[in-house]
Parts: C-alpha cells; structure tokens; sequence
C-alpha cells in the first residue's frame, strides 16, 4: 500500500501508423494507461496533425453489443465478463453477419415466445374455472352431463375448447361432462343442441361430474402450466445452444469499443500516429516494451515526469490492499484525494473504527453485526448477479469491521448485550451512564464528554498534521505556515485549548495568565494578517496580475478576517463536534439500561422478549445512526483539515475498463 | 386543524423530486425505441424500475400480462404516495387511482359487451384485468360473468357508478354501442375530482384545478371535432357530452358551434377563437395532406395533432409546477403526469415492436 498517491508518468509516442493496431491491442491488453487528448497538452501542435473517424462508429458496435446482451439474457445468461476478453481473439466486427445471426434468432425467439403466450392463454382459462370451483363460486360456470347424438364427441370437444371449455368422456363412454362458463351460455346451448345433447338425469352421474371435471381440469391445467414452462426452457436452451457464438461476437465488439475509445486519442501525421497518457511510475517499463515490442521497435517514446505538468491535470491512482475497500470506498464518495497528496484510506478507517466503538461498544451486538456483514456477503456470492439492496455488498464488507470494533469497546466497557458479563478492562459505560461508579478513570458523564474531546482533538491534528505534509510535499511553504490549518492555526488552536484545559481545570472561573499566551497569540494573528500581502508579494513575483495597493489591503483585510473567524469559531465547533460520539454512546447506554429496567419489571419470557427486541431495536437504530454519525465526523471535521479533494481520478483504459468508466 | 404545507409535502415532494430527476436522466425510452424487437426492448426493462414488466415477459411471453404488471406498478405508486400524505391531500390522490379504476371498469364493460352482446368468448381476456380493490369495492368477478345488463347493474349496485350504469339498457347498448356510458363514467369520474379539489386548501385547490382544467379542455375540444364535427353528432347528445367546466366548454363560439346544424359546424372557427397556433398548424395538415391521404385518415392526422398540441400545454402546466411552490399538491400531479407519460410510452413501444414496426413509425405516433 502506498501511504501516498502512486507517482505517475506522461507517456508520449510516436509509432508508424501500420504498426498502430498491434499498439493499440498491447496497450489494451496492459490496461495501464489513462488516455490524454494531444489537442489537451498542446494545442498548437495538433494545427500539424489530424484525427481519423472511426471506420465503425463506437455507437452502431455498442447497440450491436446490447443486442446480444439482450439474447443472452433472455436465455438466463450471465453477461460474459471481461475474463472472456482477449486481444489475440480481436477482429473486424463482421456486423452484417452478426446482424443477421441476431435477427435469426430473434424470429425463432419470438416464434416461440408466442407459443408460451398460447399457453399462457390457456394457462389463464383454466386458472379462471380453477378459482371458481376453489372459492365456491359455481353459480359462474356451466356444468352439464348429458350424451350427444350426433356429431363425433371430439369435434364437439374442439369446438368448446375455442369458449376454453372441456368435454369429459365417462367411463361407460356414453355420457359427457362439459365445463364452460356460464357467461358463454348463449353460444354454448346452441352449440350443444347442434350435437344432438341431451341431459342426463342420473343423479349419480352428477354427483360424480364434478370431481370427474375437477380432475381434468387440474390435468389439463398442468399440462399448459407445464407446457408454458417448456417453452421457457426451450427457450434458454437455445440461447445457450448459441451462447459461446454469442460471448464469441460479445467480445469481439467489446474489443473493438475499447480500441475505438484507445484510438479516438490518437491522433495522425502522413504516416506516424501520436498518442499521449499518463502511467503509474512503476509501469512504465512494461509500457514502454510493450509499445517498442509492437512496433517491432519502429517508435519514439518519451517520458514526462508529473512535477513538470500542472498537479490538478496528473490522473490520481490510489493503490489500497483489499481489506481496506470499503473505507477505500467511503474516500472516493467523498472525493478524490490531490496528486502526490496522502492517500487517507487507512487513517478513515482507523478513525471511522474507533468513533463507531466508542458510540457503539457492544461485545453481543458488535457479534451480531459482524454475523450479519457476513451472512450478507455469503448472499452475495451466492448470487453474484444479484443487484444491491438497501443492505448492498459494501454495507457486507463494512460490517464485519464494525462488529469487530464494536466487540473491542464492549470488552473495554464490559458489556455483552448490555450485561456486564465480565470487568471492563477500561470503563463500565453502562455504569457510568446509569450513576453508579464512584471510582476509576471515568466516574460521569462529564468524564466521557471529556475522552470524546480529547478523541477529536487527536482526529483534528492528525487531520492538521497530514495537511502539512501534503503542504510540504507541494512545497506550498506560505499554505504551510500561515494558514487556518497551517502551522499558525495548529499553535492557534494549541493555545485555544490550552487555556481551555486550564479554565475548565480551575472549576470554570479563571483562564490562565501565562505570559506567553499574548504573544503568541499576537504574532500569530499579526501572521495571519500579513499572509494575503505575502501571497500577493511572491504570486506578482511569479508573473501573476498587479493590483492597487487599496485591492490588495482590502483582500489582506477580508481574507484576515475569515481566517479569524473560521479558527475562533470553526476550531471551537469541530471539537465540541465530538461531544456527540459521547453523546451516541450515553444514548447507547441509556437505551438498554431502559430495556434491562422494562425486562426485570416484566419477568418470565416477557423478559426475554424485551432483551431480545430491545437489543435488535438498538443495533437497527443506534447501529445506524453511529454508522452516520462517524461517517460525518470524518467528512466534516478530519477531512476539511486536509483533504483539498480536487484530484482527477486515474481512469485506464483497458479489458476490466467499466462500461460506466467509459468516456 | 390547518397542516402545515412544508411538514405535510416536505418529505414526499422531496422524494418525489428526486424520482422526476432520475426519470429526467433515464434514457429508457429511447433505448425501448431504438430496440431492434421485443426481446431487446425487454431487456432494457430488465434493469429498470419495470423489471416485474421483463420478469412478466419471461414467464408468459404475453404483451398483455406486461400491461397488467405496469397496471399494478401504477397503483402502487398512487397508493405508495397517498400513504405518505395524510387528511384531505391522501384522500385526493387516492381518488386519483379513481381513473384507472374508471378505465378498468371500461375495460371489463368492453369485455362484457363483446361476450354477451356481441357474442365474441370472452375466453382467458378477463384475467388480463386488474382484479384488486382500487377505490370502491367492486365485485369484478361478478362483473365479467354478469350474462346480462341487469346483472352488471347489480354488480355495481353500491358503487358510485350505479347510477351511471343503470341510465342505459342492454338494448340502448346493443344498438348505440359503449361511447356514451363510457363517456358518462368519464365525466363522473372528473365531477367526483372537482368536488374532492373542492376539499383541498385554496393554493392546492388552484393547482389541481388547473391541471384538471386543461385535461377537461382536451377532452371537450376532441369532442367537438371528432363527434361534433366529423361524425356529426346530434346537438343534443353533443352538448350532454361535453365536460361543464374549462374555458373550451365556457367559450361563446362552442355554444354556437354545438346549437349548429351538424352540417354547419366548422370547429377551426372555435380553435382559432381558443388556439390560433394550434389553427394554423391543422390547417396546414389539411392542405399538405389533401387528396393525398382518406379523409378519414386526415381526420386522425388532425386529432393527432390536438392531442399533441394540448398535451405540450398539458407539460407546460406540470413545468411550472415544478418550479414553482415546492409545498403544494402540484408536485405528486407533476409526478403522476411524469409516470403515466412513460407508462403508456412503455405500453405503446412494446405493443409497436411486437407487431414489427420501425423505430420511425413509433417514434412519428408519439410524438
């Protein structure tokens, strides 16, 4: 794992244009590069070169690629991955061919499609007839029994079929029973008569006709059922009868979209082709003989160092191991972190951990939570297609490190689904919270207030220090220095909380009267004011805009009086922030010690009932809300110390490239 | 107890406004159109919030059990929405779903009618209804087995459609056909929402009002120039069919036009008084399509043409609600107009590509 961002390499190359296809595959196949318009690093020079359309417009070859898409899912075909891409295999898109395969198949696909809405249809009538003899609603349906003169019984059959009636032979293969609904009535009588019909008086025969219709009419009924079904595997069956085809033209118009978006940066003289993109350092070699390989060494590379290109242009690659994804992920929603600036992932997650515990310390609960995280993924992988709900595979990657951070602070604070089962090894919380400790290292709530204080202010200077380093690393001295969250502002805020400590230690009645704090205070603030004079100073010196003396003091003064305001009220608030991490964790506290009160009063398994829903109450909401609460404080109070956010994501093209990704 | 507007739509118009956002960014009409057949056009379903329409296609294979499976997606949202709301503003969605009850009920009358009176099996078509209570309690089952106009009547018997139902006789039916029940459902139908936009606070009250009205001039100008013009309707069926509210049905030239003789009528007068645009652009309809095209067929052109020109003031109307008091009714109405627009695309577009037709065609009918 880097602890910064990887350092990264502008690559530009000039290659023949014959060999620029096999360049384009070895590229693909490494997948490494970040592609960077010429036109982008240096306009004048694209006046001598020119761009060529794609022989194929990526649009036709991505409807082409959804039409297969389409086939392959109506078969219940998992989409083929980017596993099946190989540049070896790339070719021309035949895409008459492929047209005509797809529109083959279409026909036979919806051939059989209306053979399943036949038997739908069926399925449907007897589904009607069905529900009326289970919901007794006879009176809906015709039943007869009688014996037909003349006619044959199976034409008369196939003329009730078309009322979606059944004609059912006896067994002395005299007499009929005919079910129809009652509704068709008026054309089924006549339809009857037609065949000489006459009805049967025998009792018995009645008696016996509906469990003999039932019958068939759950036959009958299986049968389409049965049939509908059929068909639908008929139908997947002869998807994947064609699938490795289909994955086959699946790819080859994968590849050629990834080399048409790789060739839509390149751009041409008479015979070379230029391209240009950055690469991770530790890459290049591999780029660079993969190119001088493919073009048989006929190529001209040259290499740019990121220092000499604007930082907010150089792509941001962050190497994390896979452990840390999910805070790797809670990162990248907020943002993406500054060229050669510190790659914060490990510290969000020992900060996102350590708040979550302290709000939410639970040996019990924390098992629970990391039972669900992994039930969670266990889902997943089952169904690997199976799209993210509510509780998505993130959140099943996250939890397990709640669980476990919450069952740390349980054991520190002796609780185990709020009973204290063993000592705490640090503090009774729920002792605390409930008034009942006299002695140890925290006795009120008073003392936990104080802990999350000190907690925040740790988590504010880590967040200071990192932004000094990252100042020194952009040598951005004067940001360094005198600014809010320079050094200025650390001895600023040191000095704040200083006199805090003494003020709150003297009982809330004097703050302290050490020489050193008015001058500290003054050259600080004197520093702070000269900073936009500075600024101005060394931005003139390097070629920057001249202004009026009344321009620049005007903004000296403005700058001067937000950066006051932001250090006295915006430090003050940050920490006092964190009081809600001892909040959220007396809430915690409170909540079961109101559950363990509301089970002793109830007793038996009215008790056990309590503690159990109480205890799945408080992991849902408290889980919850101790989830967001951390997750704010690392937005807002760690990350506005240090985290500009302002970096270009580094986005290569290659086989694994997202179809999202895609530009 | 007056509610208060923000803490009564706050919540819903927030939720709702991100679900007009995303259906503002999804391209799923365009991909169903550019869909070469049914089996793709599925597929672009499979990803989206109709996935039920795709996972009905599978298993049946049948366009109409997706139509019944975005039918009951539609009732969901109505009545998801309602359950958000409370008081009056609930009550008045819910008589939204009112009008797909009224249009299942048409349905179900149209099954019937072409069972008993016109004697064509009704067969496995009534499972393609929507079965489930809407507003009233409506015994459908009774309904599609009713083997006469008597019994439908009874079926309806404690709705608010007997009434309706019970001014027609099976014979009445069976020689002028559904158009005029079906129209007098309609017009119950808008006659129960005016009343209940009656019930809703003064700012809400205008908003639904407006939306209504510009449906209701919709309606009465189709009206005129289908019935009361091409088809030469009968003045006095004609103005008992007309809606009585909007400024179509309150302008002085429709009077005028209805008390004509059939032969007299001329409706571009009455939509140049109302919609000069909209006058010019059907006249010139007549004029690049004449003896070109069956008058019957100019007909249709023109109709289309109204209805394409009322429902671009219809979305004027919902734009504004959008952009105007985020705490009112308007942006559930906005919602449900965003819905049952891609709703009936959806339904249009899956009908056009299973029967075969291009891209263009569909495109040329919706526009």
């Amino acid at each position: 794992m880097n602890l910064f961002t990887r350092p990264m390499r502008l690559l530009t190359a000039v290659v023949l244009e014959q060999m620029s296809d096999a360049v384009v595959k070895s590229l693909l196949e490494l997948g490494v590069m970040d592609f960077v318009h010429l036109n982008k690093l240096d306009p004048k020079q694209m006046e001598k070169l020119s761009s060529r359309p794609s022989s194929i417009s990526r649009i036709v070859l991505e409807d082409m690629r959804h039409r297969v898409e389409a086939v392959l899912r109506q078969g219940q075909i998992s989409l083929p991955s980017a596993d099946v891409l190989d540049v070896k295999n790339m070719e021309k898109p035949d895409l008459d061919s492929y047209g005509a395969l797809m529109d083959s198949l279409g026909k036979k696909l919806l051939l059989l499609k209306d053979r399943q809405k036949e038997s739908n249809q069926l399925v449907l009538g007897f589904d009607e007839m069905h529900r009326y003899i289970d919901e007794d609603k006879g009176e809906y349906l015709d039943l007869r029994v009688g014996e037909i003169e003349h006619g044959k019984a199976e034409d008369l059959s196939g003329r009730l079929a078309s009322f979606g009636g059944i004609l059912e032979p006896f067994s002395d293969g005299k007499k009929f029973i005919s079910l129809t609904l009652r509704r068709d009535g008026s054309q089924v009588t006549p339809l009857l008569d037609k065949f000489g019909w006459i009805e049967s008086s025998d009792v018995q025969a009645q008696k016996k006709a509906i469990s003999l219709i039932t019958h068939r009419l759950d036959e009958e009924h299986r049968k389409a059922g049965v049939q509908r079904g059929e068909i639908e595997a008929e139908i997947n069956a002869l998807v994947k009868k064609e699938s490795p085809a289909l994955i086959s033209i699946w790819g080859n118009l994968r590849l050629n979209e990834l080399s048409d978006q790789i060739r839509s940066y390149f751009s041409y003289t008479r015979n070379t082709t230029l391209f240009s993109g950055w690469v991770p350092s530790d890459q290049t070699d591999e780029v660079t003989r993969a190119i001088f390989t493919s073009s048989e060494g006929q190529c001209v590379i040259e290499w740019t160092e990121a220092t000499q290109m604007p930082r907010e242009e150089v792509p941001v690659a962050i190497t994390s191991p896979k452990f840390l994804e999910p805070f790797q992920k809670i990162v990248n929603n907020y943002s993406t972190p500054e060229y050669g600036t510190i790659n914060p992932t490990i510290f969000v997650m020992i900060a996102y951990l350590t708040m979550f515990g302290l709000m939410f310390g639970d040996v019990g609960q924390g098992f629970v939570l990391l039972l669900v995280g992994l039930l969670i993924q266990l889902s997943y992988k089952k169904n690997p297609l199976k799209e993210d709900g509510l509780l998505s595979r993130n959140i099943g990657k996250l939890l397990p490190y709640l669980g476990l951070s919450s069952m740390l602070f349980g054991v520190l604070y002796g609780s185990y689904f709020g009973f204290p089962l063993f000592p705490a090894l640090w503090f009774n919380l729920d002792a605390v919270v409930a008034g009942d400790v006299t002695s140890g290292p925290v006795k009120d709530v008073y003392g936990i207030l104080g802990i999350t204080i000190k907690f925040g202010i740790i988590v504010i200077y880590t967040g200071l220090v990192l932004n000094w380093i990252n100042l020194f690393r952009k040598k951005s001295w004067l940001k360094m220095i005198i600014d809010k969250n320079g050094i200025v502002g650390g001895v600023l805020f040191a000095t704040g909380l200083y006199m805090g400590f003494v003020f709150v230690g003297s009982g809330y009645k004097t703050f302290p009267s050490d020489s050193w704090i008015p001058v500290v205070l003054i050259v600080t603030i004197l520093l702070l004011f000269l900073r936009g004079f500075i600024a101005y100073h060394l931005s003139v010196r390097k070629g920057g805009q001249r202004h009026s003396l009344g321009t620049v003091t005007l903004d000296a003064v403005m700058e001067w009086v937000v950066d006051l305001l932001e250090i006295f009220g915006g430090y003050l608030s940050n920490t006092l922030s964190f009081m809600r991490v001892a909040g959220l964790g007396i809430a915690h506290a409170a909540l079961m010690g109101s559950f363990h009160e509301l089970s002793s009063l109830s007793g038996g398994v009215g008790a056990i009932a309590i503690l159990i829903l109480g205890n799945a109450l408080v992991i849902v909401l408290e889980g919850l809300s101790s989830g967001i609460q951390a997750l704010r404080l690392n937005y807002y109070e760690f990350f506005s110390r240090y985290f500009t956010g302002k970096g270009v994501a580094y986005e290569p093209v290659g086989l694994k490239t997202s179809f999202a990704a895609q530009k | 107890m007056k509610q208060n507007p923000t803490s009564l739509y706050g919540f819903i118009n927030a939720k709702l406004r991100a679900r007009i956002g995303l259906m503002r960014e999804s391209h799923i009409i365009e991909d169903l159109l550019k869909a070469k057949g049914v089996v793709e056009a599925v597929a672009v379903l499979r990803d989206s919030a109709h996935s039920s329409v795709a996972t009905a296609y599978d298993r049946t294979g049948d366009i109409q059990q997706m139509e019944l499976a975005l039918l009951y997606n539609e009732v969901e949202m109505y009545q998801e929405v309602a359950k958000y709301l409370e008081g009056k503003p609930a009550d008045f969605v819910l008589n939204l779903l009112g009008k797909v009850e009224v249009d299942n009920l048409k349905n179900t009358i149209r099954l019937w009618y072409g069972s008993i009176i016109r004697r064509r099996p009704m067969r496995f078509r009534s499972e393609y209804l929507f079965k489930g209570k809407l507003l009233n309690d409506i015994d459908w089952t009774a309904l599609v087995n009713a083997i006469s106009w008597d019994e439908v009547c009874k079926a309806l018997a404690n709705t608010p459609y007997s009434e309706v139902v019970n001014a027609f006789t099976e014979q009445q039916l069976d020689t002028e056909g559904l158009f005029v029940l079906e129209n007098k459902l309609d017009l119950q139908w808008y006659e129960q929402m005016m009343a209940s936009t009656e019930k809703l606070s003064e700012l809400d009250k205008n908003v639904a009002q407006s939306v209504f009205m510009v449906d209701i001039d919709l309606k009465n100008l189709l009206m005129m120039v289908r019935y009361g013009w091409y088809h030469k309707m009968d003045k006095a069926i004609l103005s008992n069919l007309l809606m009585p509210w909007g400024k179509v049905y309150k302008n002085k030239s429709v009077r005028e036009f209805v008390n004509k003789s059939a032969k007299e009528r001329d409706p571009f007068v009455v939509i140049e008084k109302l919609y000069p645009g909209l006058n010019e652009a059907i006249r010139q309809i007549s004029e690049d399509k004449q003896g070109s095209v069956r008058q019957d067929e100019l007909m249709a052109l023109q109709n289309l043409r109204i209805e394409a020109y009322l429902h671009e003031r219809r979305k004027s109307v919902y734009r504004k609600m959008l952009a105007s008091d985020p705490f009112t009714i308007g942006v559930s109405l906005a919602y449900f107009f965003l819905y049952k627009e891609e709703d009936t695309m959806i339904k249009a577009i899956l009908n056009g590509k299973y029967y075969g037709y291009e891209e263009d065609y569909i495109r040329g009918v919706l526009a």
